[in-house]
């Protein structure tokens, strides 16, 4: 592909992306899985704990990174799909791989976005400080990737509304914040826990902002960074395959 | 003639069952080209496979030249895509659906907005721009959904259903823009069930059932296929007791239909016919009011050709009048 033609579809990715954050941002599904719920589960983890609440932020930050990034995929595409106008982007002059960065532009900029509060809340009131800004700038940037990647991976595959496609991918969402050192440390698992961390994108993710906001790390930073470069890869190609089996199913 | 488009062995398989099957058909450059057939025959099934929505499970399409599965971005560029269902975003105004639209085909900003307002004018919309396609009518929809597809200035227009359920002005505005489009030289792809519409607008249509392709011509060119339903229509001014089986007595007719105060006399020689009539009557001493020579609907080769009766909508005008004498 030439350079001109990189730019256009870099130019069709963000209109893709810039539409669907004024369509789909308020959408009450946006709001219930990208804010309500990542903030409902914090707030039920650190309650009645003696956890000091700087040592909580980053667990905050992670959690709303996860949740609001892979939640607008699966609001945006399964509802397209069922009034029609993801048919536009098929048969407009681009190729699906534009199509899905465009939606992950969406689920990215919401992920960030949102988790970018508690950071300022941290470090305005709770004495959190940021010691390590390339590894939290990586892990914020990396982690919204992947998990908006993730979230239109899942809505890619055959569904008819939102509400479908929210089911198995909260199914795959709770399960995976008990392995990846949300509530327990990585460190504190044990050993079989410990090795099920590292295939967890939730892990690496709190493992960068854990660094970033000068906590100790469990693996190195270059490590959580290339998994989490993994991660978006596969849930990029995983969504594009979904597609094509859909195109000739449809 | 450079053809616009090319249907070559279009085959789509929805697990077991065949929608379309093996679909050959070319469409010429200017040309209004309908496609017909009954509901669940493969029309916007093969339409989605033209326009690359869909993978044909065998065989593939040109769009001017350009091969939709191979070249698919060149085949793209060239079509506009009226689908069955205005799939505007509803949550967008009307100036943004064209706008983001124009951002598809990455048209430049100031080319974009100029084209916008020029579609929106011709659609008589323009004064609502910043509303919300969501509080707009379905004729107003379905307008936005046009303009949409003329966004990118195509060579090639597909339009599926683009009157179906609309109120009667929209469909008269709708047809004459297709029309003046047509004369702009942009080639339509028409996929409709209403007979009618087909008859009025298409230069050729083919007819689709059961995913193949059962005809392909031009709409008087398959009406005189079916000779047997041409028939002489007559009223008498005396005629008050029913003469049915009077008529039905001429040799060249092949049965005969009262309809109201007249009688339709069925034949594959319609010109006898009518000499046998002013015979009858004179003899009868019967003052013939109206005559007409009746050949087959376009309708009557759907029905004819599919075994089904197209669906409301379809307003049928039962054929059509060849020769008309008036007294």
């Amino acid at each position: 592909m030439g350079a001109r033609r990189l730019l256009r579809e870099m130019r069709v990715a963000w209109a893709i992306g810039e539409k669907d954050m004024r369509v789909y941002y308020l959408k009450p599904p946006s709001l219930m899985f990208g804010i309500l719920f990542p903030f409902s589960i914090f707030l039920s983890f650190v309650i009645g704990r003696n956890m000091p609440i700087n040592r909580a932020i980053p667990v905050l930050i992670a959690q709303t990174l996860f949740f609001a990034s892979s939640s607008i995929g699966p609001v945006t595409i399964p509802l397209e799909r069922r009034i029609k106008t993801f048919d536009r982007f098929l048969s407009a002059p681009v190729s699906l791989m534009t199509v899905l960065l465009g939606k992950t532009i969406a689920g990215f900029i919401y992920g960030i976005g949102i988790s970018v509060i508690p950071i300022l809340l941290g470090v305005a009131f709770f004495q959190s400080s940021i010691t390590d800004l390339a590894a939290l700038t990586a892990g914020m940037i990396l982690s919204a990737s992947a998990f908006a990647a993730m979230g239109i991976m899942f809505a890619s595959l055959p569904g008819q509304g939102p509400g479908q496609v929210l089911m198995p991918l909260n199914f795959v969402r709770i399960p995976l914040l008990f392995i990846s050192g949300v509530f327990i440390p990585v460190k504190d698992l044990p050993a079989w826990g410990q090795v099920l961390s590292v295939f967890s994108p939730l892990t690496h993710t709190i493992e960068l902002v854990r660094g970033g906001l000068g906590e100790e790390n469990f693996f190195e930073t270059p490590v959580s960074i290339a998994v989490l470069f993994v991660y978006l890869a596969i849930f990029l190609f995983a969504g594009m395959y979904f597609h094509k089996i859909n195109q000739r199913r449809e | 003639m450079e053809m616009a488009v090319r249907a070559i062995n279009l085959t789509k398989y929805y697990d077991e069952l065949l929608a379309v099957d093996h679909v050959n058909f070319e469409v010429k450059t200017g040309e209004v080209f309908g496609f017909l057939g009954p509901n669940g025959a493969g029309k916007t099934t093969t339409v989605r496979m033209l326009t690359g929505i869909s993978k044909p499970t065998e065989g593939t399409a040109e769009i001017m030249g350009y091969d939709i599965q191979k070249q698919s971005i060149q085949a793209k560029e060239l079509m506009g895509i009226v689908p069955d269902i205005s799939n505007v975003y509803t949550d967008l105004s009307a100036w943004n659906n064209l706008i983001f639209t124009g951002r598809l085909y990455d048209i430049p900003k100031a080319e974009r907005e100029e084209r916008a307002k020029e579609l929106l004018e011709l659609f008589g919309l323009y004064d609502r721009r910043d509303d919300m396609v969501d509080d707009f009518s379905k004729g107003m929809k379905r307008r936005v959904c046009i303009a949409m597809a003329l966004m990118n200035k195509s060579s090639i227009l597909f339009l599926d259903e683009p009157t179906t359920g609309l109120d009667v002005q929209s469909v008269l505005t709708i047809r004459d823009l297709i029309r003046k489009l047509n004369r702009e030289d942009l080639t339509i792809f028409l996929t409709t069930h209403n007979m009618e519409e087909a008859n009025q607008m298409c230069d050729r249509v083919a007819i689709i059932n059961k995913g193949n392709l059962i005809a392909i011509d031009t709409p008087e060119m398959l009406k005189r296929t079916i000779k047997e339903l041409q028939s002489v229509e007559v009223s008498f001014q005396n005629g008050k007791r029913d003469l049915t089986k009077d008529l039905a007595k001429f040799s060249d007719a092949t049965h005969v239909v009262k309809h109201g105060d007249k009688y339709r006399i069925y034949t594959d020689a319609p010109s006898t016919i009518l000499s046998v009539v002013w015979k009858y009557a004179e003899t009868k001493g019967l003052k013939v009011i109206t005559v007409n020579t009746l050949g087959p609907s376009l309708e009557d080769v759907f029905v004819k050709l599919t075994g089904v009766k197209p669906e409301a909508g379809s307003k049928k005008r039962k054929g059509k009048v060849r020769r008309r004498f008036g007294f």
